[in-house]
């Protein structure tokens, strides 16, 4: 009861605007160190009984000020600190740094990167949503699926690792290029990967997609509706799943993109079963970019001419890029010299997970975790 | 021109707010505006009736005021816009959070870093930070570091290709 009282004082300023003396409601924290708040996120949750009143995000525990440490250092010394934010899907976190300083410094990018970093970002992407669904499964009580997602997760993991050099963290490319190229073994190896992936899908829908304890913990649980995101920002599959057809890949295209025949998958209720399918979808579509990219994958220089000493022009620069939680903006601002003046990164899963207090207002607690899951959250990456 | 944007932009002008319009390619959004901070609330409304979303809200720390930044975009089309103003003499800003409910955590964020009072806010308490490092503001530079806003503004496309020239030569 201490406790309790306690927080109500120092978290005063959290309580909700309505029925601020009731007694029958209590305070529950969920995390930082609860299983469904990966990473380290806290939720203070106003209750009344087994009804959320107010859940309200207490962020920051994972904090490294990344956009200070940008300002101090060269801007190539930053490099893996990309993809330290949203550790899940680094190689996008990679792409829109230097993808932002080639557009700042006016560095052409030999075909054949582009459609290296295409590829390895679109395996990213498969191992992004192979975690995601294994994990929000997870948080709902279901332990099986994970098991068989890591599995495919781990063939992915294997083939990016010999070309990246490590398994999560990647920091793999390059201004104007990537640091190394792709072999045959490459090749051969993420092909198989493509088929052994299309087999599994039956597998997955058998066991999630219509399974009907899964189905009824999500169907219309956490509807986001389209006007509700454009007032908080809300990107990627998120988005997607209110059945708005927004992808920076379509809608500002960058690297190789418009060269590839891809969909965009969108939900029609905007509920967390939208979300689910959206993403799963969105795995198939980014096997089809990868078969294309394969098919097409050009010759030549894996890495351009780059001057060994990059000095970046005055001004300011921003370039977006689809990650696998939505627009990743890096906005950037040079006073001339190595070092940025400011870099301010957007990352997705903070306007994703803005939306929690109103989305789920008045939801059973069970249902948060559901709604919650849904969202597909990076907790190092609000924090940065 | 996409005729949203076209409407977009004559809604802007009819609040009296300049539009610039910018290269895509070598600056990452498509026009720009420099704002007082009197007419951000303005901006905001319109933007939201025009269906544009919010990107991001941030600081940047220049002589001779911060300048607080917005990027707005589209769900539609290909559209972005940057937005700049600066804080007015007792460092505050007028807050948009009631009509982009998405600018709350990030006007937090950027009192955390910057110290900026965003007036009208609900609940400006540190979000990032720690509530006992609230007058830290990490990302205010020091004063050998700091910049004039000119000098960190685009040069012009010519005297930038000159200058290389210099280099080169």
């Amino acid at each position: 009861m201490e406790n309790l009282a306690e927080n109500k004082v120092a978290y005063a300023d959290l309580e909700p605007a309505t029925d601020t003396h009731n007694d029958n409601h209590f305070y529950l924290n969920m995390g930082p160190q609860h299983p469904s708040t990966h990473g380290v996120l806290r939720v203070l949750l106003e209750m009344d009984g087994e009804y959320v009143v107010d859940p309200q995000p207490v962020l920051g525990y994972g904090h490294r000020m990344q956009e200070k440490m940008a300002e101090h250092k060269n801007w190539m010394a930053f490099m893996p600190n990309t993809g330290r934010m949203d550790y899940a899907a680094a190689l996008q976190y990679n792409h829109g740094y230097v993808a932002l300083f080639e557009r700042l410094c006016g560095i052409e990018v030999p075909s054949r990167a582009e459609y290296i970093r295409v590829i390895t970002s679109e395996l990213n992407r498969i191992v992004s949503h192979h975690l995601w669904i294994g994990a929000m499964l997870l948080d709902m009580g279901a332990f099986t699926p994970i098991l068989y997602t890591f599995d495919d997760r781990e063939q992915v993991l294997d083939i990016l690792e010999d070309v990246t050099g490590s398994r999560l963290t990647y920091c793999y490319f390059r201004v104007g290029g990537v640091c190394k190229d792709i072999d045959d073994k490459f090749v051969e190896k993420t092909r198989a990967f493509i088929k052994r992936q299309r087999e599994r899908f039956a597998i997955y829908n058998d066991l999630v997609t219509n399974n009907i304890i899964f189905i009824k913990r999500t169907e219309g649980v956490g509807v986001i509706s389209p006007d509700m995101a454009r007032r908080y920002g809300v990107t990627g599959p998120v988005l997607r799943g209110s059945g708005i057809a927004y992808d920076v890949r379509k809608n500002e295209p960058y690297s190789v993109y418009p060269n590839f025949d891809f969909e965009i998958p969108v939900g029609q209720n905007g509920d967390s079963y939208d979300r689910y399918n959206v993403r799963l979808l969105e795995i198939e579509q980014s096997l089809r970019i990868i078969e294309q990219a394969l098919d097409q994958l050009p010759d030549g220089p894996f890495l351009g001419k780059v001057p060994k000493k990059l000095k970046m022009p005055t001004g300011d620069c921003s370039f977006t890029v689809e990650a696998a939680r939505g627009e990743l903006t890096y906005y950037l601002v040079s006073g001339g010299g190595d070092i940025p003046y400011r870099l301010k990164i957007r990352v997705p899963s903070y306007s994703n997970l803005s939306v929690l207090s109103e989305l789920c207002q008045g939801m059973l607690l069970s249902d948060l975790v559901a709604a919650m899951g849904s969202l597909d959250l990076v907790i190092p990456e609000i924090d940065r | 021109m996409h005729p949203a944007t076209e409407k977009l932009i004559s809604a802007l002008q009819d609040s009296s707010i300049q539009v610039e319009a910018c290269d895509y390619q070598e600056r990452g959004y498509h026009f720009e505006i420099n704002l007082k901070a009197d007419k951000l609330r303005s901006l905001a409304e319109c933007m939201l009736a025009q269906e544009m979303f919010l990107v991001f809200v941030g600081g940047l720390h220049v002589k001779p005021a911060i300048e607080i930044i917005y990027q707005f975009a589209s769900f539609e089309r290909a559209c972005r816009l940057f937005v700049r103003v600066p804080v007015d003499a007792d460092g505050a800003m007028p807050t948009i959070s009631d009509i982009y409910q998405g600018a709350n955590w990030h006007e937090r964020e950027t009192r955390d870093f910057y110290g900026v009072n965003f007036t009208g806010h609900p609940n400006l308490v540190p979000l990032i930070l720690a509530e006992e490092d609230i007058d830290l503001k990490p990302l205010l530079k020091k004063a050998e570091n700091l910049l004039e806003s000119a000098a960190v503004r685009r040069v012009k496309v010519e005297e930038h290709s000159e200058e290389e020239k210099a280099e080169q030569s």
